[in-house]
């Protein structure tokens, strides 16, 4: 053997290893779609439970109530002088709905596969869509910088133990956003804005089941540090409690 | 040279195609090895704060109760509730309790328990800075203890991990707070939580289940990031003091219903309708901005919540601690004490050198089973039983006891040959009006106390520590005592303390609240916790789960604020029957209430009545 055998016997042994390791094509196989490889279900009907900054969600808190919120200096002012009337002159009575706050609203979520490299997040309140998109290579590039931006979706895992199925969650990087409201109240994220989130299933043993939404939101224009929340929703049997609301800049 | 080298390049091509294969079985080589995986929360971390800013630890205002499913006790409970209460010397150094622990402002530390053979994982523990709480977050599948055990801040925790979380489930938590404006989560809550870690983040979820408090499940997450560099400030000290000059000890400060001072201050500061405010399932969910439209039915609706609705009371919503299994179960207390559970009343054993010094009976219908359970904690047959009471659930079981007993510093004394029977079976100890009161009951006369005392207390010093009988004049009836094993510090209440019901006060046989209450503090006066309102004195009360003081804190709160209901209905005239109808005891049936069976919540409501129009004469204090 020589050294050259040896090493190239090594790699092949990775290459081989690496191959029947992930989801990509086992055995000659056509890789697994993101739909098939999905980590946990997350599709079906979900409500919102609003436990959390419960005065700052379920209600609008005062002008200039940024609490809990590290803005800079620009974002105070742009805080401080939150307009709802101007807001709806303009048409923007849609900026808290924005990706950045959207899993933040009351309300009810549709989540479905829209094909197998896109889910689909549908709100009733606000009657917002999002896409998750889970194509390869696809950045957004070429898309308009809109309430929802452009969303990379990927099943994140960790190392499992021996014989173990994968563990993970669901990540999501948000771009391309059209500037917004962090809350209803006018607290601003820009159009740099990034929003990195994880959705993570988890099941009760009396058969309820919550997505737990963790979310990260970093904007150098008005924050002056990373912004994390977290939310969650609770499974719904069906879609019976849906209920398509406007956006409301109030 | 060229062969060493060759054979070194051929070694590691073989290491790392076995790395490799390795690998592909999903070996993480972190010690976990053919262990279950899991997501490793080992660490220091801080709960962020951005989430519920202005809400952590005994922040947040009054009336501020918006998405907290409560049901109507957990509503009223946090009306009556004033911020003087904290003030309180069992209040002042009140722990932390899962999940309200992760919303306080200090640090946090996880860390793993390993066998040290087979480096498996048996617990996480865990410690918290704000109160020092420390948890153990068991992971070797142990199951809960029982219902009669101990309460907790931290709990009694199993873990495991469930995809890339890990799940705790915890039970036997003392009453702690969901908010500490008076927000309640009950002894009876059980926590599911969830860690879930991304990098250097833990999103934690909890859901709370409390049959006391709560209409529906309680789910809410915070936030944990974790710390780059170990902080240095890992301590709380708290000793509780005199905050209150002249504030007598029956004096707890509440709230009556319907006359809160600041019930709309937060809504109107917020421009939020009173009944968002108040909480509730329906704050919970979307449906709520649909009412938003109509402030003026939701004030309508907002007026019928802050006092209790009309009706019958509640019936407690609790698990019975006694397992009714037909065993008598035994759980050491402290020290050289044990509580014997499963016949009637709580039995407590003392034992030693000497023997067995036995604090009531139980109700007769186990006593062989208990003097066979003395047997296994005792070479030595019983000597003493101390009667608190004559309740036959308290007394029951004196006649077998005794007869199973031998009294030997009776035997051959100076004056055992006036007694034929001097030394034959155990001595009974009790207040004298135990023994008249079971003379009256015609009751055999061998069950009967043959060494009483009349007031203040009878003392002994008996394997190996200072054991004080004390008497608590016109408590449950005219013949209550309470005994402290003082090396041992444990207190058996008898019927002053229950951890299932409200006290069986018997008027005809002279009982009364204040009496009661005087009796209660009695022993928070002998109690000392061992850290923040945890261990030290533990308490064995005549019914129910072994506790230490903060339970009797509790206790005597409800009592006073109850008592203060009726006295107020009184000084306006409320009849008895006025009295039933406001629902005086609606914060707590929940918890302690009873439509039916031998001690129901409008006896105990009318004993309180009638003991405040008509104290019983006044017994001779201690």
């Amino acid at each position: 053997m020589t050294i050259h055998a040896v090493v190239a016997f090594g790699l092949a042994t990775l290459a081989g290893v690496a191959h029947g390791q992930g989801a990509n094509g086992r055995g000659g196989q056509p890789p697994r779609t993101p739909k098939a490889a999905a980590l946990y279900d997350i599709t079906g009907y979900w409500v919102s439970v609003v436990t959390e900054d419960w005065r700052f969600r379920m209600v609008t808190p005062p002008k200039g109530d940024f609490t809990g919120i590290t803005l800079n200096p620009e974002g105070v002012k742009i805080a401080n002088a939150w307009d709802p009337a101007k807001d709806e002159a303009a048409g923007e009575q849609c900026k808290s709905y924005g990706a950045v706050n959207l899993m933040r609203v009351p309300g009810r979520l549709h989540i479905t596969w829209e094909n197998d490299q896109t889910l689909k997040i549908e709100a009733d309140n606000g009657q917002q869509t999002r896409l998750l998109n889970f194509a390869p290579g696809d950045q957004g590039a070429s898309q308009q910088p809109s309430w929802q931006g452009f969303s990379k979706a990927m099943w994140e895992t960790v190392p499992a133990g021996r014989g173990a199925p994968p563990v993970g969650s669901l990540k999501i990087m948000t771009t391309r956003l059209k500037p917004g409201y962090l809350r209803k109240n006018g607290v601003p994220y820009s159009g740099n804005a990034t929003l990195t989130e994880y959705f993570d299933r988890v099941n009760e043993t009396n058969g309820d089941a919550y997505l737990v939404v963790s979310t990260t939101v970093e904007d150098p224009t008005y924050l002056a540090q990373p912004f994390l929340t977290s939310s969650h929703y609770r499974k719904q049997a069906d879609g019976s409690g849906w209920k398509p609301r406007a956006c409301s800049a109030r | 040279m060229k062969k060493t080298y060759f054979i070194l390049i051929a070694a590691a091509g073989l290491l790392l195609s076995c790395a490799a294969l390795l690998f592909a079985q999903g070996l993480d080589f972190s010690g976990r090895t053919g262990l279950p995986a899991g997501v490793d929360i080992s660490g220091s971390w801080y709960p962020q704060p951005f989430q519920d800013s202005g809400l952590i630890t005994a922040s947040g205002a009054l009336i501020e109760y918006g998405g907290i499913p409560l049901n109507e006790a957990g509503r009223l409970y946090a009306l009556a509730w004033s911020p003087s209460r904290i003030q309180g010397r069992q209040h002042q150094c009140m722990g932390y309790i899962p999940p309200y622990t992760y919303n306080q402002p200090g640090n946090l530390r996880f860390w793993e328990e390993r066998d040290p053979y087979t480096h498996r994982l048996l617990a996480i523990k865990h410690y918290w800075q704000i109160s020092e709480g420390t948890r153990t977050i068991w992971m070797d599948d142990r199951p809960h203890p029982p219902e009669y055990a101990q309460h907790t801040w931290a709990g009694f925790a199993t873990g495991k991990y469930e995809g890339n979380a890990l799940t705790v489930y915890t039970t036997h938590l003392k009453r702690g707070w969901i908010r500490a404006n008076g927000l309640a989560q009950s002894d009876e809550a059980t926590v599911t939580e969830h860690f879930i870690r991304h990098g250097d983040r833990i999103t934690y979820l909890s859901v709370v289940n409390d049959p006391v408090y709560l209409a529906e499940p309680f789910s809410r997450t915070y936030t944990l990031g974790r710390y780059v560099k170990e902080p240095d400030a890992w301590l709380y000290a708290c000793d509780d003091g005199e905050q209150i000059l002249g504030r007598r000890e029956d004096q707890v400060e509440s709230y009556f219903w319907g006359q809160h001072p600041f019930l709309r201050e937060f809504g109107t500061k917020y421009n939020i309708p009173l009944l968002a405010t108040l909480g509730g399932p329906e704050t919970m969910y979307p449906e709520l901005l649909d009412r938003f439209s109509n402030p003026a039915a939701m004030d309508a609706s907002a007026a019928a919540l802050v006092v209790p609705s009309a009706g019958a009371p509640h019936t407690s919503r609790t698990k019975d601690p006694d397992p009714h299994d037909g065993e008598i179960h035994v759980l050491p207390a402290q020290g050289n004490v044990y509580m014997l559970v499963g016949d009637g009343g709580n039995i407590a054993v003392q034992v030693g050198d000497q023997g067995a010094l036995v604090v009531n009976s139980g109700a007769g219908q186990l006593s062989d089973k208990i003097v066979a359970a003395v047997r296994k904690l005792s070479e030595k047959p019983v000597q003493f039983i101390v009667n608190t009471n004559f309740f036959p659930d308290l007394t029951g079981g004196n006649v077998k006891l005794r007869a199973a007993g031998f009294d030997p510093s009776v035997q051959g004394s100076f004056f055992s040959g006036q007694f034929a029977d001097a030394g034959q079976g155990a001595t009974i100890i009790g207040q004298q009006n135990v023994q008249n009161h079971l003379i009256a009951l015609k009751a055999p006369a061998e069950g009967w106390p043959s060494d009483t005392f009349v007031q203040g207390r009878r003392r002994k010093f008996h394997n190996g520590e200072a054991v004080e009988i004390l008497s608590q004049p016109n408590a449950v009836t005219d013949g209550d005592s309470v005994v402290h094993f003082r090396r041992s510090d444990v207190i058996v209440t008898g019927e002053i303390f229950s951890t299932v019901s409200f006290p069986r006060i018997d008027v005809k046989n002279g009982g009364s609240i204040q009496g009661e209450l005087e009796a209660l503090n009695n022993i928070l006066d002998r109690t000392v916790y061992k850290h923040d309102e945890e261990d030290g004195t533990m308490i064995i009360p005549g019914h129910g789960r072994l506790c230490d003081e903060w339970e009797v804190a509790e206790y005597r709160d409800m009592l006073v604020i109850i008592r203060d209901r009726v006295q107020d209905l009184i000084k306006k005239g409320a009849t008895l029957e006025r009295v039933k109808a406001a629902r005086v005891t609606a914060d707590y049936d929940d918890r302690f209430g009873a439509t039916a069976g031998p001690w129901t919540t409008d006896m105990f409501v009318e004993a309180v009545y009638s003991t405040l129009k008509s104290p019983p004469k006044a017994a001779q204090k201690n």
